[in-house]
């Protein structure tokens, strides 16, 4: 046991100690934070206020109730121009060389068929932000519903009363019981959760295969091994490098909770002005989520880190890992694709298939698990089977590894694999 | 004798398409200097490997101790050299040494503090905090070799100890192993250099295709094989008259010209007089005539020939 706590230690320092590692965790934080700050701050660089022009070739002056109806919005000037069915051609050009000059942002084209047919008419430089649509859309809308109302005799005052903006919040409700979880953080936080397990698996797998072809092409193996028991060498370096792991992403979240409790801090730093000072709120995470997703992660982390190893030990130098390593790849990759599809119906029969399939239960589990209440006895199914796939594919891999590493040359074919395994 | 160290009995390892070992058996003295001898391929590192449990032999038993392998039980008793050197090479000299001593049992603080008197006694000290990959390549053969006796081993089993090292450097090891094997370690050293051998070693067992050619001490080895009386004789110039004494037969029976001298087997009931008088009948200008035992050399040759120096098919080195 102290003996592959000192190939733990070894490995974890060597790791740690490491100029990449060094850099890819200080990295982290340092795109965390772009990703949260960036658009913030472009959104407030960019959002200087529109100006629009409406253009009223109406016969009753809708333009110019759809044109207050602008400016009493935020953010948004409007100019009111009256114009004749037949001016509209070239009023629309001169308007266009303004577009063009940058003084307004573009012009609304308002006719009979506004009110009729609900055809209007924006031409402008932002038709592609989907945002300042949304909002011209909705403000124009309400305009002529005002107007149509009217026309047939609503009291204004009634019309203006009835008006009423829904805002579809959204609540999650898990087991019966209905959360304090908004739906919107509910999601992020399974796409976090996705992310970590993701990267834990393909990055830190990688390293586990890395770190025993090392050994090898630097031909230290066989003094460790005379030492050593391979399983004492291979728990030593999965173990180590999971540590490895399992300290980046603490840093990680110890360094994502500061830049999200002290976000204002960095706004101000920014210079970004916000309506209510936060670009960012954490979403909860409860206990029982962070308990499944450290235990899969535990167990996922051992199921391939012990095939990453066993691919180290079959080859001979870098590359040949890089090759070796395809289909464990390939074996990560498509069901982490699959699970983030399954979150559109956290309840299917695909979104509990790939809960309960070894492979890829590492990722789906937790993030269902994170969006919708998995009985238990799926859960206990799910475990159970990850547990005896991850034993015995430790077994395999271990019985590989003992061989593989004082190979040298040609990677081995599946045959010659399957008699390593059985050899005494 | 007393119970040995190292016991390989009748042991056979079989490769994929050919034998490396066949039927070996040999056993090593405590605190006996041995010399597994034989050429290129002849399974020297695949025995070793069978000696240290690294591969387990598909036939026959190795007893180190008197004990059988379980594991790596023995390990700690045990300084091993492999063929293929290897240190870590983004570490420290001393992180490594230390590393490698705590995974024999040692506890690092004393592996720390054996590992520095080692480097200053093998006059690296300076270079104990660089990393290994800065070190010239005998530099990292002197670290490795630090590394196999760090523990106190009271054995050592050194796989081509001197390959590669100069000969400033190959006189330290050797002196090094010696001492050791003064203090009382046994040693089993392979080598197919046979100078090394006879210098260090007090028994030898040779072996060509895997199998034993002959073992013992070294002194009955040389007697029992190495023929009559042995001459070494240096002589400026050939001529005619010259290689007339070489070939008759009634005087030399065999003849070894290494170029700068030659070492000549006397025929049976010769007298090395008789050959001096010979050559000096034949006007040969001598600069050097020396009735010695066989040397080791010579043996080697005799016994395992010119052909067991070619590897039997995908031999290991």
């Amino acid at each position: 046991m102290h003996r592959t706590w000192v190939v733990i230690r070894r490995e974890f320092l060597a790791k740690v100690r490491n100029k990449w590692f060094v850099i890819a965790t200080l990295l982290g934080p340092a795109l965390m934070g772009l990703a949260m700050f960036l658009p913030a701050y472009l959104l407030t660089k960019s959002t200087g206020a529109r100006t629009v022009t409406v253009v009223d070739a109406s016969s009753d002056q809708v333009g110019r109730r759809i044109a207050d109806a602008l400016d009493a919005a935020p953010l948004i000037t409007a100019h009111y121009l009256e114009a004749t069915l037949g001016g509209v051609g070239d009023l629309a050009d001169s308007l266009a060389a303004e577009v063009g000059r940058k003084v307004i942002n573009g012009f609304l084209l308002v006719t009979d068929q506004t009110i009729t047919d609900g055809d209007v008419e924006y031409r402008g430089s932002n038709v592609s932000s989907q945002n300042d649509m949304a909002n011209l859309q909705r403000y124009v809308e309400e305009a002529v519903l005002t107007q149509r109302l009217e026309r047939v005799g609503v009291d204004p005052r009634l019309v203006a009363d009835a008006r009423l903006r829904v805002d579809l919040r959204t609540i999650n409700i898990r087991g019966g019981k209905t959360t304090e979880q908004s739906g919107q953080a509910a999601f992020f936080l399974a796409y976090v959760m996705w992310f970590v397990l993701y990267i834990a698996l393909v990055v830190y797998g990688q390293l586990v295969a890395g770190a025993v072809v090392e050994e090898k092409s630097s031909r230290i193996i066989e003094v460790l091994v005379s030492s050593l028991r391979p399983s004492q060498l291979l728990a030593g370096k999965v173990i180590g490098v999971g540590a490895v792991g399992l300290f980046q992403l603490l840093i990680w979240a110890v360094m994502a909770k500061i830049l999200i409790d002290q976000q204002g801090f960095f706004l101000d730093l920014l210079g970004i002005r916000i309506p209510g000072g936060r670009a960012f709120g954490l979403p909860g995470v409860p206990l029982a989520t962070m308990g499944v997703l450290l235990l899969y992660f535990v167990l996922g982390f051992f199921l391939y880190a012990t095939m990453f190893a066993a691919v180290g030990a079959m080859s001979s130098s870098d590359a040949d890992v890089r090759q070796a390593q395809q289909p464990v790849l390939i074996l990560i990759v498509i069901p982490a694709l699959l699970a983030f599809g399954a979150l559109n119906d956290p309840d299917g029969p695909i979104a509990l298939t790939l809960t309960l399939v070894p492979f890829s239960s590492p990722i789906a589990m937790p993030i269902r698990w994170s969006v919708s209440a998995v009985p238990l006895g799926e859960l206990a199914a799910s475990v159970g089977l990850l547990v005896v796939t991850m034993l015995g594919v430790t077994w395999v891999a271990a019985r590989i590894y003992r061989v593989g590493i004082l190979m040298y040359g040609k990677r081995p074919g599946l045959r010659e694999l399957a008699r390593w395994v059985r050899t005494r | 004798m007393p119970d040995p160290v190292v016991v390989v009995e009748a042991v056979t390892k079989r490769f994929a398409g050919h034998t490396a070992v066949r039927g070996l058996s040999l056993a090593v003295a405590p605190g006996a200097v041995y010399g597994l001898l034989g050429p290129n391929g002849a399974g020297k590192t695949t025995t070793m490997r069978m000696i240290m449990n690294i591969i387990a032999p598909d036939e026959g038993r190795v007893r180190l101790f008197g004990e059988p392998w379980n594991r790596r039980n023995l390990s700690a008793r045990i300084g091993y050299l492999p063929e293929e050197r290897g240190l870590y090479k983004k570490m420290k000299v001393l992180e490594v040494l230390v590393f490698l001593a705590e995974t024999k049992g040692i506890a690092r603080r004393t592996a720390k503090q054996r590992a520095a008197e080692w480097l200053e006694r093998l006059g690296l000290a300076d270079w104990s905090l660089k990393k290994v990959d800065d070190l010239s390549k005998g530099m990292q053969q002197k670290v490795q070799f630090i590394s196999t006796v760090l523990h106190d081993p009271t054995l050592l089993i050194l796989d081509e100890p001197f390959a590669g090292l100069d000969p400033v450097n190959s006189q330290i090891m050797k002196d090094t192993v010696l001492e050791l094997a003064r203090k009382g370690a046994t040693v089993l050293f392979s080598t197919h250099i046979m100078e090394h051998a006879e210098k260090l070693c007090d028994s030898v067992c040779i072996i060509a295709r895997g199998e034993k050619v002959v073992d013992g001490p070294l002194a009955e080895v040389k007697r029992r094989h190495g023929g009559h009386h042995h001459v070494i004789v240096a002589v400026e110039r050939g001529s005619e008259a010259v290689d007339r004494v070489w070939a008759d037969r009634s005087l030399v029976a065999k003849a070894h010209n290494y170029g700068q001298y030659a070492e000549v087997e006397l025929a049976d009931g010769a007298d090395p007089q008789r050959l001096l008088t010979a050559l000096l009948g034949a006007e040969a200008r001598i600069s050097r005539f020396e009735v010695t035992e066989a040397t080791l050399n010579q043996v080697f040759i005799d016994l395992v020939g010119p052909d067991a120096a070619r590897p039997a098919a995908r031999g290991e080195a």
